[in-house]
């Protein structure tokens, strides 16, 4: 996938995105550091710095096969989990020292049962997640996140208090917003970064420490200043969707002529547009009213879809989208029923909507070329250019 | 003016050559594994229905379908969904849904009165309710795609058949084979399980008269009969050969584009 971006922040950010256990990561291991894998973006990553330890969000980056995991999966389960669970039988995630699984859908969920019958990672844990957004909701998650803290504590004999949570808060939020600085480049007729760009420099945001990262990340944003924008595209579009890792699958859309500008994704804006609040007194209280209804929700939380509407309305506006391509891993049923609501309103609104069902490895590449192509000619003046004139 | 569209599509090649805005030759033929010479061969058939000799008098060509990037003679190339729409709406104006069964795929297209796409649905990935779920049911059956096309194939009590998978399906109609069901209820019932396939489809874009039915499969009568009860209207017969849609509509683009062309040009002599 070809760059105009030169920058050692940026390769730095492409190694890490390609790869799980990156460069980074290694030097920090080699200084004594350790590493906790999570599951789904609703897992507090900010309690994993606050103990010194490097959180790392679980993707299966680079796997092939699943004919170890299928052992412990069905063949209508979801594609991430199983090839996540079959690297980890591989022993590519060897390297961690924890691993933290959710409740977030049904399928990922096993992989915590599946972990802790066959790999013996020093320490692994299932959080519980809720399912609604309101008020004791978020007390039964202030809950779960002081087991959590407890549990880091005792395994790995840390003491995490207020001060270094509030510390971590403040850190995590100042990577949000240097995060939204990166993605506000986007919002021009001619952005200096594409979609392929763009994802990279996030995807890396949850597998390098985020200390590190953040300078890293001021340092890309300096890189940035002088590149040229990018031109040639026929229509902006913004993606919706899920569990988003993969460069290549927005490379083929972007190849068509699409050129993404922004998300709403759980490798995208839902990570960082907005920050945890900085004016509770209890940073855990905080950090439960974050995740359970400041930012942007999932589809698993019920009753919530007209604020995640609301959100991805508001980023089609600000980043002037043509069209919403909305993508969803097969056998995925958050995002199936969420994505026919997308539609209906999104066609309300008067935004074009492209339905897209993939595997978590990108395959079929021509079928997804077909219906990006379509979908550019929809939009483009809802037919083809030249047809007022003939 | 001649112009022509070149359709490959997964199972069959279609082409296309029309002379001042009228079809002048069309031809259909089955895909080769090599896509440059299902083109050549299936364009060369076009060119002599329409009296000509060679592709050098032909002005400009626009491709579409699967193999729409394999020909390097064709000015530019174009969705198989936006070619189905402009070719289905030049056979027949007042159409404002186009669906689509071809080899691999099924979609349902909402037309504009202009004729452009103003949405669209496809399958996902799986060829069950396409041409090959047919083939694959032809060959458990014994019966060919004739068999299960023909009118007095269609029974009045059609076995309800799985529409998730193609594999299963045949299984399914293997067991039902085995257990000593008429013939004509299974087939009967392969038909309807595409068209109920096909109704969901068309509840996502909304079905708007009148309704055309193209690509391979739209020669089936048994499944656009089945289609029409689903569905609940009637499908518009069409006055040309549906199969050649998309390649109608990609020279109907290739027309548009050459127009605009001299148009520019002219202008341009003129400034």
């Amino acid at each position: 996938m070809e760059t105009n971006i030169e920058s050692e922040a940026y390769q730095t950010f492409v190694e890490a995105t390609q790869t799980l256990n990156n460069t980074e990561l290694k030097n920090w291991k080699r200084d004594g550091g350790k590493v906790v894998g999570y599951f789904c973006s609703t897992v507090p990553e900010e309690v994993f710095t606050a103990a010194g330890l490097a959180p790392f969000r679980m993707r299966a980056t680079g796997s092939t096969n699943t004919e170890l995991s299928d052992a412990c999966f069905s063949n209508i389960n979801c594609s991430f989990p199983r090839h996540a669970m079959n690297l980890a039988l591989e022993g590519e995630f060897d390297f961690l020292d924890g691993m933290v699984c959710l409740n977030s859908c049904d399928h990922v969920r096993r992989i915590y049962d599946n972990w802790i019958r066959n790999l013996d990672t020093h320490f692994v844990k299932v959080m519980s997640l809720p399912r609604k957004v309101e008020q004791p909701q978020i007390e039964w998650y202030d809950d779960e996140i002081k087991i959590l803290i407890k549990d880091v504590e005792e395994s790995f004999d840390v003491e995490i208090t207020q001060e270094k949570l509030n510390d971590a808060i403040k850190l995590h939020n100042e990577v949000r917003e240097l995060q939204k600085e990166v993605f506000r480049l986007r919002t021009v007729e001619n952005p200096p970064l594409n979609g392929v760009e763009a994802l990279n420099v996030i995807v890396a945001g949850t597998a390098i420490p985020k200390a590190r990262y953040k300078v890293l990340l001021e340092q890309f944003l300096k890189d940035m200043e002088g590149v040229k924008g990018k031109g040639g595209h026929r229509v902006r579009v913004m993606i919706v969707g899920g569990e988003l890792d993969d460069p290549e699958f927005i490379n083929v859309i972007e190849n068509e002529g699409a050129l993404v500008v922004t998300d709403s994704t759980c490798f995208g804006t839902r990570l960082f547009w907005r920050p945890v609040s900085e004016s509770y007194d209890d940073p855990v209280t905080a950090l439960a009213n974050y995740y359970i209804f400041d930012r942007p929700s999932c589809p698993r939380m019920t009753g919530d879809q007209e604020r995640r509407m609301d959100f991805t309305l508001e980023m089609a506006k600000e980043f002037k989208v043509d069209g919403v391509i909305g993508e969803r891993l097969l056998f995925c049923d958050q995002w199936s029923v969420e994505h026919y609501m997308n539609n209906n309103d999104l066609k309300k609104a008067g935004i074009p909507f492209l339905q897209i069902d993939r595997e978590y490895i990108l395959s079929g590449k021509g079928q997804l070329s077909t219906r990006v192509q379509a979908f550019i000619e929809t939009l483009e003046g809802k037919g083809i250019k030249y047809e007022e004139v003939v | 003016m001649i112009v022509a569209g070149i359709d490959l599509g997964s199972a069959t090649g279609k082409a296309v050559v029309m002379k001042n805005g009228e079809i002048a030759g069309a031809a259909v033929l089955s895909s080769t594994t090599n896509p440059h010479n299902t083109a050549e061969l299936v364009l060369n058939q076009a060119i002599e229905k329409a009296g000509l000799s060679s592709i050098n008098q032909i002005d400009n060509i626009i491709s579409t379908g699967y193999g729409r990037l394999n020909i390097s003679y064709a000015e530019d190339n174009l969705s198989e969904i936006s070619c189905h729409a402009k070719g289905a709406h030049w056979m027949v104006p007042s159409i404002r849904t186009v669906i689509d069964v071809g080899g691999q795929d099924c979609k349902v297209i909402s037309v504009s009165p202009k004729g452009t796409v103003l949405e669209f649905k496809m399958n996902d990935r799986c060829a069950a309710g396409t041409g090959r779920f047919f083939e694959a049911m032809a060959r458990a059956l014994c019966c060919g795609l004739d068999g299960i096309s023909a009118m007095e194939n269609q029974g009045d009590d059609p076995c309800p058949i799985s529409n998730q998978c193609s594999v299963f399906a045949e299984s399914e109609v293997v067991t039902l084979v085995n257990d000593g069901i008429k013939l004509e209820d299974i087939i009967a019932g392969i038909n309807m399980s595409v068209a109920s396939r096909l109704t969901s489809m068309s509840r996502r874009v909304g079905i708007v008269d009148e309704v055309a039915l193209t690509g391979g499969c739209s020669k089936n009568l048994g499944l656009a009969a089945a289609l029409e009860k689903k569905i609940k209207t009637k499908i518009v017969h069409l006055p040309y050969d549906p199969q050649i849609a998309g390649a109608l509509g990609a020279s109907l683009f290739a027309a548009e584009r050459l127009e605009l062309r001299l148009q520019n040009e002219k202008e341009a002599v003129n400034q």
